[in-house]
């Protein structure tokens, strides 16, 4: 979901730029192969370490291009500029991936951890980073919305206590991280709607949809945080198995 | 010798019938003021800017019902006061000389039919440096100036308004910086100004209440050039909004910004002011020209005689305000000459019309190899207000800023016909470097003397009214600042990597006319605005300022408007109207 996420966006965003360098066919590329063997669990963990490249790869191009714009590492070149979140994002769908295969395998640990504590701080940290991107996006317009502040405090809390989830010994049920991850699957499926009704609001609505959807709140954004709540979920029913086995 | 000559409007008069969908006459008051237009408000309605052909309901006054307020002009100044005086309670009538715009319909993406929205009426302008009139400096039509203006909205350095005792010229204004700065605040929320989160010049202050847009190439060659210099720059805080606000959608920059904003992200005193005024019960009538103001056995105004549907007309007042800017204010007042001022009214200082002061804009331009595509966004992204805040290395008084450019092509080839003489091929061959131009021009402050000055010439107008006769020359501090902005903006384009650089000249806002100060003797209105003569009789405009500062003007008359009304409000309170 992730992977679709990032691919309709990257789209979106790389057409809109004309695809002025080549490399911006990568992440399409990197992202369409992710969404495609995610579908038919490929076991191949290849795809899955591509994406991470080819993420952090655009991250380092995405800060480049920050900072070689006159005003160097500053607000306005963080919101018009390559979206440094974008690339993460991809990077981050990789390792999911990465991680899913062997936790699909059968396996009770990665990198060491309970795999169920582990993907729960996997989940929680991309949580807080998407959180992060549409603080910055949502600061840069304004809050002119009041439903623009939804995403930047229902999922960073929700991030904390999924955070809580991952460190050793912390016990007891979930039922408030379940409940608020429950909450940020949903806030993908509204914020889709929020960002067609802001959509709707530039000069010409959606009668001038071809424009209007590149120069509107991307439609693709908030359904990261329904794909990465999913996630969470997942990881706090493995790690309560893994408790109670 | 003084090069006095008839303004003829900048544009012929074949451009007027514009391209305007007529409405039907309202009432019975179907002649037209202005040939192509009619009255579009009455019949308790007036045009719903946002809604394409839609209304909204409007309170009517009766010509002898004597209302609290009566105000000339809906430009910054009379638009923002009649919005706050209607908010507070008071019954308001807006006269205004030009139509009623419908933003949606009326403001094509044509450079030329937009001529229209200029004050072109007949005027004369003399002197050593004779002021371009009509064109950026007038506007004609509810909003006035502010549905063509370029949407630049800086605050005063705060020493500028203590000029004289703090910096050693001009003079001072009645008021602080201090006093102002919550109504500046106020200003820049009611018009939701798109401005850095961090402006790098002036004291510390509120956050813009929106972000800055992404800037455009043209902006960025003052950027580039800034820091080649070392220099600090910033975006320009604009009054068109970066995210969608009310019935407001964000900026789509299709560069038509000098002109009406068909987009409706202009945030002009037409769809900020005025809706706000006309729900909270003024009333506005458009295509209604203000000819004398009549003053009462008691020493105070009664009224306003104004022109509509080819009626003269007395609208009774218990207070009138003038905001018809630095040329139309004077004129009405000298105008309204009577027994007690046969010299013009209010006008017991002799005042009334001097100390006009603009701003000087010479500019200098560069060709880039780089595609610049400058016509992109709104035309001025980029500020350097360096000389506005920086006091050492000069060689004059005063200060300036400057912005990056972006003319549209008639005006670029206009410029490139007056200020090069470039004709045929010659002018072509420039044409085709559009693309690769940048530029930078500044708001440079002239000094404020008696000699430059707003009286009236022998000619009259359509209604029968003495036109305005314009005098201006610069002052030699005003030719050496300009001189010094273009040493600094030629090295600033050629630190971007610009070539084959050039100067223009020419001159924006008008300023001054009416000053406001805290002696009578010296000035025309109290810092209330209020008339020292004729204490019923108050001026709401750009005419107010004593000095012009070097920065542009707009945001400074809203915030001067707010403070009125609050400082109205408070008199009303105490009975001391």
């Amino acid at each position: 979901m992730l992977a679709a996420s990032v691919l309709s966006d990257s789209a979106l965003e790389h057409y809109r730029a004309d695809f002025e360098n080549p490399g911006m066919f990568a992440p399409l590329a990197s992202a369409a192969v992710l969404l495609a063997c995610a579908l038919r669990g490929t076991r191949s963990a290849a795809p899955y370490a591509t994406a991470c490249a080819v993420g952090t790869a655009g991250l380092g191009f995405h800060a480049y291009n920050v900072l070689r714009r006159p005003g160097g590492l500053s607000w306005a070149n963080l919101f018009y500029a390559a979206p440094l979140g974008a690339p993460a994002a991809l990077a981050l769908a990789g390792v999911i991936g990465l991680a899913a295969r062997p936790v699909a395998a059968g396996a009770t640990t990665l990198a060491g951890l309970p795999s169920g504590r582990a993907l729960c701080g996997l989940a929680a940290f991309g949580l807080a980073g998407t959180s992060a991107e549409a603080a910055l996006l949502h600061f840069r317009g304004a809050f002119q919305h009041p439903a623009m502040w939804v995403p930047v405090s229902v999922p960073p809390v929700t991030a904390l206590l999924l955070a809580g989830a991952a460190l050793p010994h912390a016990r007891g049920p979930r039922r408030l991280t379940n409940a608020l991850l429950r909450a940020c699957t949903w806030l993908g499926v509204l914020g889709m709607g929020f960002h067609a009704r802001g959509i709707a609001r530039q000069m010409g609505g959606w009668r001038n949809w071809s424009q209007n959807i590149l120069a509107g709140p991307p439609l693709p954004a908030p359904p990261s945080f329904s794909a990465l709540a999913l996630a969470g979920r997942a990881a706090l029913a493995l790690r309560a198995a893994q408790e109670a086995a | 010798m003084e090069r006095d000559r008839l303004r003829r409007p900048r544009e012929p008069a074949r451009l007027r019938p514009a391209r305007l969908r007529q409405p039907r006459p309202v009432g019975s008051e179907g002649g037209a003021v202005s040939a192509g237009h009619s009255p579009r408000t009455g019949a308790g309605r007036a045009p719903d800017v946002f809604e394409r052909g839609g209304w909204v309901t409007m309170r009517e006054y009766g010509d002898d019902e004597p209302v609290d307020f009566a105000i000339v002009g809906a430009g910054a100044g009379g638009a923002t006061l009649a919005c706050k005086l209607a908010e507070a309670g008071f019954s308001v009538v807006v006269l205004e000389a030009g139509p009623f715009w419908r933003p949606l319909e009326d403001f094509a993406s044509d450079e030329e039919a937009q001529q229209q929205l200029y004050w072109l009426d007949e005027r004369l302008s003399g002197g050593a440096d004779a002021l371009a009139l009509g064109g950026n400096n007038s506007g004609w039509g509810v909003g006035g100036s502010t549905v063509h203006f370029s949407m630049i909205s800086l605050r005063f350095r705060p020493d500028w308004f203590q000029s004289r005792s703090r910096l050693g010229y001009g003079v001072d204004w009645p008021i602080t910086y201090e006093e102002l700065a919550p109504y500046y605040d106020e200003a820049e929320r009611a018009l939701a100004v798109s401005g850095p989160v961090r402006y790098p010049w002036g004291p510390p202050r509120r956050r813009y209440p929106y972000r800055e847009h992404e800037m455009n190439a043209a902006g960025l060659v003052l950027a580039r050039g800034a820091e080649n210099m070392g220099i600090p720059w910033a975006s320009v805080p604009l009054a068109t909004v970066s995210a969608p606000r009310g019935k407001s959608p964000p900026c789509v920059y299709r560069g038509f910004c000098n002109f009406g904003c068909a987009t409706n992200a202009k945030q002009s005193a037409l769809i900020v002011w005025i809706p706000r005024a006309l729900a909270a019960g003024a009333e506005v009538r458009d295509l209604a020209m203000a000819g004398r103001i009549e003053l009462g056995q008691d020493g105070r105004a009664q009224g306003i005689h104004y022109r509509r549907g080819d009626q003269w007309r007395f609208q009774r007042a218990r207070n009138v305000v003038v905001s018809g800017y630095a040329i139309e204010t004077p004129r009405l007042l000298l105008n309204s000459a009577c027994n007690r001022f046969p010299h013009g009214l209010a006008n017991g200082s002799g005042l009334v019309g001097t100390h006009l002061t603009t701003h000087a804009g010479p500019g200098m331009w560069a060709r880039f190899d780089e595609e610049i595509r400058w016509y992109k966004g709104p035309p001025n992204m980029a500020v350097c207000e360096h000389w506005n805040y920086t006091d050492t290395g000069k060689d004059f008084h005063g200060g300036y800023a400057f912005m990056s450019q972006g003319p549209l092509p008639r005006a670029w080839a206009q410029l490139l016909v007056t200020e090069k003489n470039l004709w045929g091929a010659a002018l072509r061959r420039e044409m085709r470097d559009y693309n690769h131009m940048a530029g930078l021009v500044a708001v440079a402050e002239t000094e404020p003397r008696a000699c430059n000055r707003v009286e009236l010439a022998d000619v009259r107008d359509r209604h029968g009214l003495p036109v305005a006769h314009v005098t201006f020359a610069y002052s030699d501090n005003d030719r050496r600042m300009q001189d010094h902005a273009r040493r600094f903006m030629g090295a600033m384009l050629e630190a971007a990597g610009g070539h084959d650089v050039w100067t223009s000249d020419d001159t924006s806002h008008i300023l001054g006319t009416c000053r406001m100060g805290s002696d009578r003797a010296t000035s025309v209105v109290n810092a209330d605005g209020r008339s020292w003569d004729v204490p019923n009789l108050w001026i709401c405009d750009g005419s107010l300022f004593p000095t012009a500062g070097g920065v542009n003007p707009s945001l400074t008359i809203q915030a001067l408007a707010c403070r009125m009304g609050a400082r109205i409000r408070t008199l009303a309170a105490r009975g001391e109207l």
